[in-house]
């Protein structure tokens, strides 16, 4: 038992569970309302250095620091989805990756979050449990919004926004709430971070970052659920698996993207449809279900 | 001060130009965001910094010769990563184009190592002139006029030339073009040959301006000229000018002003700014609504 | 419906803890064998990414102890071998490269990380799993303090910027200074501090101060600024690449006055980028290549015949950490980090090739003296050896 409960393992896991959180958050920007951010880096930095701030400077309990970060990004979620609610597609790509630079470098000079000095020591108080069940917290969430009135409208907005309008869905209104909720996972998964790294500093929370979190998306298959959470998996788990090759794994990782892309360009679970797949394993069919 | 300011920015923007022109006529073209040109840029500077070393080149050769480099990279990169996607979504070909990025940054840094080396000094015999209190080095005032005539040059073809016409023609409707017996396949190869040739200038004149020559030179500037192409209007050739040329003299002023902690920051506000009051850029075209 | 929801979710997660699992085992097997005749090392560093030049360099030159210990036998008997992985440089991954050093690979100590953050990160976990790390560059605050596991063998700044300052009023003349900070890079911010401190301190003014950041490479607004200001000198707190350019632009603009730097400097490529722009600029440094006694040309010249180049600081460090910690364990007569780390903790006077090192009573090191090198006909020569007291 030794070899599978170490550890080592036990913090890769911890790892997973946490890009699994902010991964959710991204795919219901981008993969179910379709609105491309590449500034999620950017909510998760706001995340971690609320809750550290708050950890370190108020010496409030980690619940309070946990939410306070989330609720934090939410807030910026909000603030940058107002006037970039104009730009569509592209320009609202670039919006928000403007908008990550500019949060990157305010953390740089900014005096109380300590520069490029960054901030430590932050209490190490995120542990397997705490983010497994926040990771299911949010998977259910997730299933709950995907199959309400609001998921239905994120949708709807994804398939074609102007016929969303038409059919008097206040697109705007959805646009705003998918970024509130989305970076309100970022800064959730931020603040489990800071509290699990102990030391954060600007140059953690980059471009690359934003990437990384998206390439999970879309590894996994925009807009699934199930999908999200399994290229975070093997996104996290990817550079610890592919150690042997070390100096060539980001080699690898590039042409793995490209070659997923022309292969498979949904995504490795994109179209896949999961409540079907577990019926057929487990010989159900809908209709005893159903009863 | 302030004319020597405005002038080395005016020197730092018109190398941005030149980037920036390879982002806005692939846009045009086929609406993507094409990641991979930071790092196209990349590999121009490193193949002129081959020629000067291992050939001796001079200055004209080196440049010439990087371009041509670079025309079959960019060539061979649309071959492989976009064409096999121009009918998937467009979040595909951008996924694919940042796979690019990272597949060819790390292969530099594997062949080349992560340091930064500079180009042999005597590549240029850098004398300086004296405009009453301002200075101009022989290489500023090449960077401008080899700039200048590069993109004179584009212009011309694009307004002059039957191919240039089949671009236009593209970029205003990809399916009315082809339907007039416009070979597609050819005018996308000719675009990214044209865009990639301009980043290789841009590169090694960028590589002997700054004598900095690094595997990861491309990520910030892509990012950079990438704004600049957004900034002026992407899609638009001459928008692409001025966004660079705006955008380096943007930056210069913010180090002058003692506040070159914030360059990054000044550049993206600036974008964000002009996207909110005009989303299309400075002399963007109108976005059609399509219902 | 709930019901297969869960079933749904138990299998995804199950899905997870088997790729875990996989990877669990894939590793055990690799290192599982010879673990008793030899001793284990993990190289802590980026060998890609953006801080990938400090982390290569330093694995250079612990290669090179390792090597040269193993052909004189070994220590106690055993060979040392050295563990690498990549971190890129990130946070997360450094976690997870020091847990597996730690669970899976069972090193005996850690070497690593080149950065004061990564540092930071790693100094936690390795003080939690009881293990000695050795950082070969880390020269930022609130490192030490982690624990007694947690050591570094670099020359302070705040040891060597205070006589340097010293030294450049008293020898040079220096009266008023310009202060060159890179903003997003940690080391440079914290050396900006100390060199403040030791201005101030000898009276020195500091007519303005400018920023740039790391992997900038226009620096021509800087150095207009700079010009304007007409200062004695410049103190630039950065890194050799970012050094190099600045002065060069200098020279560029025909701004005629000197550098002055730490440690962060001390690299060829200094004086590749700076070309004539860096001729009379300063660093001090724990390691200098002229006038080396008997060991560090040795090292010096292996090192040259090896990769063909001049060594810089952190491969000479790498070197050192490796040597620091083989002498501990041959004193302790143990390979047990619990044991050989009140050893450590006794190093003395330590004769290394970046200098004499000795730890005080807080795990800190002094290093003495202080060599100020200034790059003279392209090649770093030394100036002045600086002795510094050790209390």
């Amino acid at each position: 038992m030794d070899f599978i409960f170490n550890d080592y393992n036990l913090r890769i896991l911890i790892s997973v569970g946490i890009y699994i959180i902010m991964a959710l958050g991204l795919n219901l920007i981008t993969g179910v309302t379709g609105q491309l951010s590449l500034g999620h880096a950017a909510f998760m930095s706001i995340g971690a250095y609320t809750s550290a701030l708050i950890s370190m400077k108020l010496g409030l309990p980690f619940g309070v620091a946990l939410l306070a970060g989330a609720l934090m990004a939410s807030f910026f979620g909000v603030l940058v989805g107002f006037p970039t609610l104009r730009l569509t597609g592209d320009y609202l790509a670039i919006a928000t990756l403007g908008f990550a630079e500019i949060v990157r470098v305010l953390l740089v000079n900014m005096q109380f979050t300590g520069g490029a000095l960054g901030l430590s020591p932050i209490p190490n108080k995120t542990n397997l449990y705490i983010v497994y069940l926040l990771v299911f917290v949010v998977i259910f969430a997730m299933y709950r919004i995907e199959n309400s009135r609001v998921g239905r409208a994120f949708l709807a907005i994804r398939e074609d926004e102007i016929a969303a309008e038409a059919m008097g869905i206040q697109t705007t209104k959805y646009k705003i709430l998918a970024f509130a909720m989305g970076a309100f996972c970022a800064g959730l998964g931020g603040a489990l971070y800071a509290h699990y790294i102990t030391y954060i500093n600007p140059i953690d929370f980059g471009f690359m970052k934003s990437i990384e979190i998206l390439n999970m998306v879309v590894l996994g298959g925009m807009g699934s659920i199930p999908g999200t959470i399994i290229g975070a998996s093997l996104l996290t788990l990817a550079p610890e698996t592919l150690r042997f090759v070390d100096e060539y794994r980001m080699l690898f990782y590039g042409a793995m993207l490209i070659a997923l892309m022309i292969f498979r360009p949904n995504g490795l679970l994109g179209g896949v449809n999961f409540r079907n797949l577990v019926f057929k394993t487990f010989k159900l069919n809908r209709s005893s279900q159903g009863k | 001060m302030f004319y020597q300011q405005l002038l080395n920015g005016l020197t730092v923007g018109s190398a941005y130009a030149l980037i920036a022109l390879g982002y806005t006529m692939v846009y045009g073209i086929i609406t993507l965001i094409n990641f991979a040109h930071g790092e196209i840029f990349m590999v121009g500077a490193f193949v002129g910094l081959a020629l000067a070393i291992f050939f001796k080149a001079n200055i004209f050769v080196t440049i010439i010769g990087a371009m041509v480099a670079c025309m079959l990279l960019g060539v061979v990169v649309e071959k492989i990563a976009y064409r096999p996607l121009r009918r998937s979504s467009r979040l595909s070909a951008l996924i694919s184009s940042i796979g690019v990025s990272i597949f060819l940054s790390t292969l530099v840094q594997l062949i080349r190592g992560p340091q930064t080396t500079n180009y042999p000094t005597n590549i240029i015999q850098n004398s300086m002139y004296h405009l009453g209190s301002i200075q101009i080095s022989k290489l500023q005032v090449m960077m401008i006029l080899i700039s200048a005539l590069l993109m004179l040059g584009l212009h011309l073809i694009v307004k002059y030339t039957k191919i240039g016409k089949a671009m236009r023609a593209v970029s205003q409707d990809y399916d009315a073009a082809s339907l007039m017996g416009i070979n597609i396949n050819q005018v996308i190869s000719f675009t990214f040959a044209v865009g990639s040739a301009l980043a290789a200038a841009g590169g090694v004149l960028v590589g002997i301006y700054f004598n900095a020559v690094a595997p990861l030179m491309g990520l910030s500037a892509g990012l950079k000229a990438f704004s600049a192409a957004v900034l002026g209007g992407i899609g638009s050739i001459p928008g692409a000018m001025l966004g660079g040329v705006i955008l380096g003299i943007a930056e210069i002023t913010a180090i002058a002003l003692g506040k070159s902690s914030y360059t990054d920051a000044i550049a993206f506000s600036i974008l964000l700014l002009v996207l909110l009051i005009k989303p299309t850029g400075l002399l963007g075209r109108p976005i059609q609504r399509k219902v | 419906m709930g019901n297969i929801k869960t079933k749904m979710l138990s299998l995804l997660l199950i899905c997870v803890f088997l790729l875990t699992f996989i990877t669990g085992c894939g590793g055990q097997s690799s290192s599982g064998s010879g673990q008793d005749d030899e001793i284990k090392i993990g190289f802590l560093g980026a060998l890609t990414g953006e801080v990938a030049s400090y982390g290569i360099n330093t694995l250079k030159g612990m290669k090179m102890a390792a090597d040269e210990i193993n052909a004189d036998g070994g220590v106690l008997g055993k060979k040392i071998r050295i563990i690498e992985a990549d971190n890129r440089g990130d946070k997360g991954e450094i976690a997870n490269v020091t847990q597996k050093f730690i669970t899976r690979d069972k090193v005996a100590a850690i070497i690593g990380d080149p950065t004061t953050g990564g540092t930071k990160v790693a100094a936690q976990i390795a003080q939690q799993g009881k293990v000695v790390l050795l950082s070969a560059g880390a020269v930022g605050t609130g490192v030490v303090e982690i624990g007694d596991y947690i050591f570094r063998n670099t020359l302070l700044d705040s040891v060597a910027a205070p006589v340097v300052v010293k030294y450049l009023k008293e020898n040079m003349g220096w009266e008023k200074v310009a202060i060159v900070t890179s903003k997003n890079n940690d080391y440079s911010v914290g050396q900006t501090k100390v060199f403040k401190k030791a201005l101030s301190e000898n009276g020195v003014e500091v007519v303005t101060e400018e920023f740039i950041q790391d992997k900038d490479t226009n620096f021509s607004g800087q150095v207009t600024n700079i010009k304007a200001k007409n200062p004695d000198g410049i103190v630039f707190t950065g890194y050799y690449t970012e050094g190099g350019l600045l002065m060069a632009e200098a020279y560029k603009q025909g701004l005629k006055v000197n550098l002055v730097g730490g440690d962060g400097l001390l690299s060829d490529v200094l004086i590749k980028l700076g070309g004539k722009g860096v001729e009379g600029s300063m660093t001090f440094a724990g390691f200098s290549p002229e006038k080396p006694d008997e060991n560090t040309k040795k090292f010096i010249d292996t090192y040259k015949t090896k990769y063909n180049e001049e060594p810089d600081m952190f491969v000479a460090q790498g070197y050192d950490a490796v040597k620091i910690i083989a002498e501990a364990i041959k004193k302790a007569n143990s390979t047990d980090p619990t044991v050989f780390k009140a050893e450590l903790a006794k190093i003395k006077d330590f004769p290394g090739v970046s200098g004499s090192t000795t730890f005080k009573a807080n795990r800190e090191p002094v290093k003495s003296p202080v060599n100020l090198l200034v790059v003279k006909n392209g090649k770093f020569s030394l100036l002045a050896k600086i002795p510094v007291e050790i209390n």
